[in-house]
């Protein structure tokens, strides 16, 4: 039998999907039993969902200096 | 995974048009990816030279978006354009990234430990996170900045292969290409930084602050 502790620290495989059967199957004996590693696993799919969001969307004025780079290399190159 | 996927969803007919040179769309994709690029690039070649690899990434970038071809994500081509410039920075200046002593480090274990007794059941268990939703998690901007915050800190070797899966997704392997690290390095050096910020968001769920 798994502990919490055990749980935890192949929460991430699970979420990736890259346990055995075996393991997978020893994990959800585990998630069966145990609610506070229930909760671990939601909450921390959930968090690995929304880190590529974490950084926010560059403002007009970063955009506008990326676009003047471009624009202004292409037109050196010309 | 579904949200990971949404960072760069983009249908055929848009991507085509984006890759004909619809400068509208570059525009967009600038604006979706750029800080996210940046972060990418602070750990490898510090904050004052990161704008200036993902400029030059964007060149090479906007160069090259014909040539496309969708087999990855569009944020993950973009990232590898941004280790590539970033490497190339170091070169010029005549540095390069110690990996030998990023597997040494030992600076922070992992951040959840305290949390078991010695029979390793759960003596200090999740706080139970009033949403648990990517976009509620992050609709709330007092969060976005403690997470902010918390990678500011974060040691460089943690941090870079955060951005490079978590955020640029990257498979396993090309992350261990990419810094010459093996794989069992690579999962306890993530597994490190996922518990980071799952503890802060714990945290931050239990009292309301960082």
């Amino acid at each position: 039998m798994l502990t919490c502790r055990e749980v935890v620290n192949s929460a991430d495989h699970l979420i990736e999907r890259e346990l055995s059967r075996r393991q997978q199957l020893a994990m959800k004996v585990h998630l069966l039993m145990c609610r506070h590693c229930r909760r671990y696993v939601r909450q921390l799919r959930a968090l690995l969902q929304a880190i590529p969001f974490m950084h926010s969307k560059a403002s007009d004025s970063e955009v506008r200096d990326v676009m003047e780079h471009i624009q202004s290399h292409q037109s050196e190159s010309r | 995974m579904e949200v990971r996927e949404k960072t760069n969803f983009m249908d055929n007919a848009t991507l085509h048009r984006l890759k004909a040179g619809d400068q509208s769309l570059f525009a967009e994709l600038v604006r979706d990816n750029h800080r996210a690029l940046i972060a990418l690039a602070v750990p490898i070649v510090g904050q004052s030279e990161a704008e200036e690899v993902v400029q030059n990434a964007w060149l090479k970038a906007h160069q090259a978006i014909a040539t496309f071809e969708g087999r990855a994500q569009l944020r993950t081509w973009l990232g590898r354009i941004v280790i590539n410039e970033a490497k190339m920075q170091l070169r010029k200046r005549g540095r390069e990234l110690l990996f030998s002593d990023w597997q040494s480090d030992e600076q922070s274990g992992d951040a959840l430990a305290d949390r078991f007794n010695r029979s390793g059941r759960w003596q200090s268990p999740p706080a139970d996170w009033e949403t648990d939703t990517p976009e509620d998690l992050l609709m709330r901007e007092d969060l976005a900045s403690c997470l902010e915050e918390l990678l500011d800190a974060m040691p460089v070797n943690q941090r870079t292969v955060l951005e490079l899966r978590d955020t640029t997704g990257f498979s396993f392997e090309d992350i261990c290409n990419e810094l010459s690290l093996s794989a069992s390095n690579v999962r306890v050096i993530l597994h490190r930084a996922r518990s980071q910020l799952y503890k802060l968001v714990d945290h931050y769920e239990e009292t309301g602050e960082c």
